[in-house]
Parts: structure tokens; sequence; C-alpha cells
């Protein structure tokens, strides 16, 4: 095992080295080997598909403060609480909540189709939106993004069961769309309502 | 070696330098039975069942609080369920008392849903009225269960689905309800989560 920094503001993350080495090639394949500063910048454009089947543009959301997390729902031995802390931070913000898209990109388009993805969001908040898309535009949005994913094959043999790595966080976009700011998967209720809230002003 | 490990390491990471780095989510966190180095006070949590008026998490009568972290939309909080039902008929008589807090937005209706599906009979419905429980108890996955001895201790937790009533578990949990040391004593085996 290998300690590596976190090329982002996740803090430290753990792999083998072979781990490592599949998500440099990944990294290679995915983005420009000639990357320059320009473009670290989170863009945060994508062409994605609501859960009607519907194509979506991030710039249908102009005006709003977005809350936008990347994920998946088929969690094989623990669940991410990610999306209960949304839910709550919609909550707390009251009427301010109007102003604000919580949008969940899924990164298994495969498993989340539309109908799945609008039923297991329902459980958390009737605001949260949910996209996906053919995986080709997934990727795209992952990318402007700089969220990384990759699925891991099933350990039972089950080709179902397999389950995705991938980038944790929650990002902040303003009203303008232009990346403000990243709170950790695991931030409190009360951080991330202030995230949003100095967004919003 | 070391150095060629740790040169090939800071090379590959250059590489990545355009994407953030893939996190192996939550699944590179510990999982399984986590002992911490001495008994941990438990942060104040108040607990309602969505009927009568809400209760401190540390007034729960009991030689061992088995509280356990779940929710309707976490299929391994559904599949360790059944299980929790089971070891809390169980191991009630010996003073070990098993709470499954929902921390559903949708509080009570979310829970008897749940438990009609699950046939569950013996749990309360305990609700995370602040919806604090996550951040208070350091929990950011599900499910997540801390073992509470009856100074208001947690003396183990489990990340993750554990077959709760199996001889395993049910060492572990007399072995704390008798505040004995944990140690040496094998950790319940995890519990397949049933997918789609």
């Amino acid at each position: 095992m290998v300690w590596l920094g976190d090329t982002g503001k996740d803090g430290l993350m753990m792999m083998s080295r072979w781990g490592v080495a599949a998500i440099g090639l990944g990294a290679l394949l995915l983005a420009s080997p000639l990357a320059t500063a320009a473009d670290e910048r989170i863009s945060g454009r994508f062409i994605l598909e609501s859960v009607a089947g519907l194509p979506v543009m991030d710039d249908v959301y102009e005006g709003k403060v977005r809350m936008i997390t990347f994920g998946y729902t088929y969690c094989p031995d623990i669940c991410p609480t990610t999306l209960a802390t949304m839910a709550a931070t919609l909550d707390k913000l009251g009427a301010e909540a109007d102003q604000v898209a919580p949008i969940f990109i899924t990164i298994d388009p495969e498993r989340d189709t539309g109908p799945h993805l609008k039923e297991y969001l329902a459980a958390f908040h009737p605001q949260l939106i949910g996209l996906t898309g053919k995986p080709a535009f997934v990727a795209g949005a992952a990318r402007s993004y700089k969220v990384a994913y990759r699925k891991n094959p099933p350990t039972d043999g089950d080709p179902a069961h397999y389950t995705m790595d991938h980038s944790a966080g929650i990002y902040i976009m303003g009203r303008d769309g232009r990346f403000l700011a990243k709170a950790l998967h695991d931030s409190s209720v009360e951080a991330l309502t202030a995230k949003v809230r100095a967004a919003l002003r | 070696m070391r150095r060629r490990t740790l040169l090939t390491a800071v090379t590959l990471a250059a590489l990545v330098r355009p994407m953030t780095a893939i996190r192996p989510a939550l699944a590179a966190r510990p999982q399984g039975l986590i002992l911490p180095d001495r008994p941990k006070p438990l942060p104040p949590l108040m607990i309602g069942d969505g009927e009568g008026e809400p209760v401190p998490l540390r007034s729960l009568p009991g030689r061992l609080i088995v509280l356990n972290l779940w929710a309707s939309w976490c299929l391994p909080c559904l599949t360790e369920l059944p299980a929790l039902d089971r070891a809390k008929a169980a191991l009630a008589a010996e003073g070990i008392a098993v709470v499954a807090l929902s921390l559903d937005r949708l509080g009570r209706s979310a829970v008897l849903a749940s438990y009609a599906k699950l046939k569950i009979r013996h749990l309360d419905v305990a609700l995370d009225v602040g919806r604090e429980a996550g951040t208070v108890l350091a929990a950011p996955s599900l499910p997540t269960t801390l073992l509470i001895d009856r100074h208001g201790n947690e003396v183990a937790r489990y990340v993750g689905a554990a077959e709760w009533d199996g001889a395993a578990a049910v060492a572990l949990l007399r072995a704390l309800a008798a505040g004995e040391s944990p140690n040496g004593i094998p950790a319940p085996p995890p519990m397949r989560t049933i997918l789609l």
C-alpha cells in the first residue's frame, strides 16, 4: 500500500500500487496528458437526461445556486449519507431552498435508470434532481467536474453486483454556473448550509 | 525498493494531476468492528418515536445499548434489520437493548413501511429527530452500529451490516454488557447485502 496526497481537496487516499497504476492509465485516457492550469478549472458543463428521459443542460439551472454530487445508488456494503446531508441542508435553508438546485448525477447509468433514480431520490427529499445519461455523456459531465470513477468487478461472480469507485464531495456552483466551493462528502449539515448560504448572497 | 515505490507513486500522482483522484469512495474506510482506544463518552442526542416527546439517548436503560443507525434507502441496512430484530428479542432479558435509529427524513411513516416489509416484530420506532445523528456520532455511512455501555460510553462500533443474532455477535454483546474487554473476541461476521 502507498499513501498519496490527493490532487483535490479531499485529503489523503490510499490504494495499492496497481490501483494507482490503473488510475494513472485511466487519467491518461480520460484527460489530456498536456493539461495546463487552465484545464483544472471546473467548468460544470453537462448534457444529461432527467429521470423522465428529457435532455438537461447545466444552464437550465441558471439563476439558481447548485449543489451537485456524483454517485450511484447501489451500495453493496455501506451507503454514504451525502444525500441525507443534502436533504437536511435543504430543510435548514427553509424558503431559501427554492433558489437552490440540488443535483445527484449518477456515474452508474447502466443500473441507475431514470425511474429507479426517481424512486431512490424521493426517499431523501422531493426537491432532489436526479440526472443520468448515455455513458459518454455521463463521462463528459464527470470530466467537467474533475470527477473520476471506475467500475470494480463483482466479487461474487454475478455480473450485476459490481461496485463503483468515484470521487466524493459536493460541488457548490453559483447562480451563473461558476464553481464556487467544494464540500467534503461527510460535511456536517451546518457546514454545507453555510457554504450554500454564502453562495446565495 | 521502498524508494522506488515512492517514486513510482509520485510519477503516477503527477499523471493523475488533471483529475481529482478517485477516492475509493467509502470502500477504503474502515469497516467491520472498530474498538476505540478508550471508551468514548456519547455526545448528547435526542431520540423520538414520532408520537411522544423525544428523550435523550443517554436516558435509555440497559446494561448495553446496541444503537443501529439505518435508513429505508440503505439496502445493507434493510438486510441486517431482521437480525437486529431477532437479537432484540433474544437479548432483552439480559438487559441488552437494541435500538434501531432511523435517519429517514420522513420519520415514523418511512420506518413503519420498512418494518412492515421486513416483518419486523420487536424493534421500536426510533427517530433522529434533530437529524444530526450522522454528524454528532461521526457516522458518514450506513449502517453503523454503536455499542454503548451503561455509563453512556461508546465501547465499540461496527461499520457495515453484521449478523447481530449470530453466535459471535451474541458473545461480543454479552462480554460488553458484563463490562469485559472486547479484545480477543472475534468480530461478528459481515452480512451480505441482497442486491437488486
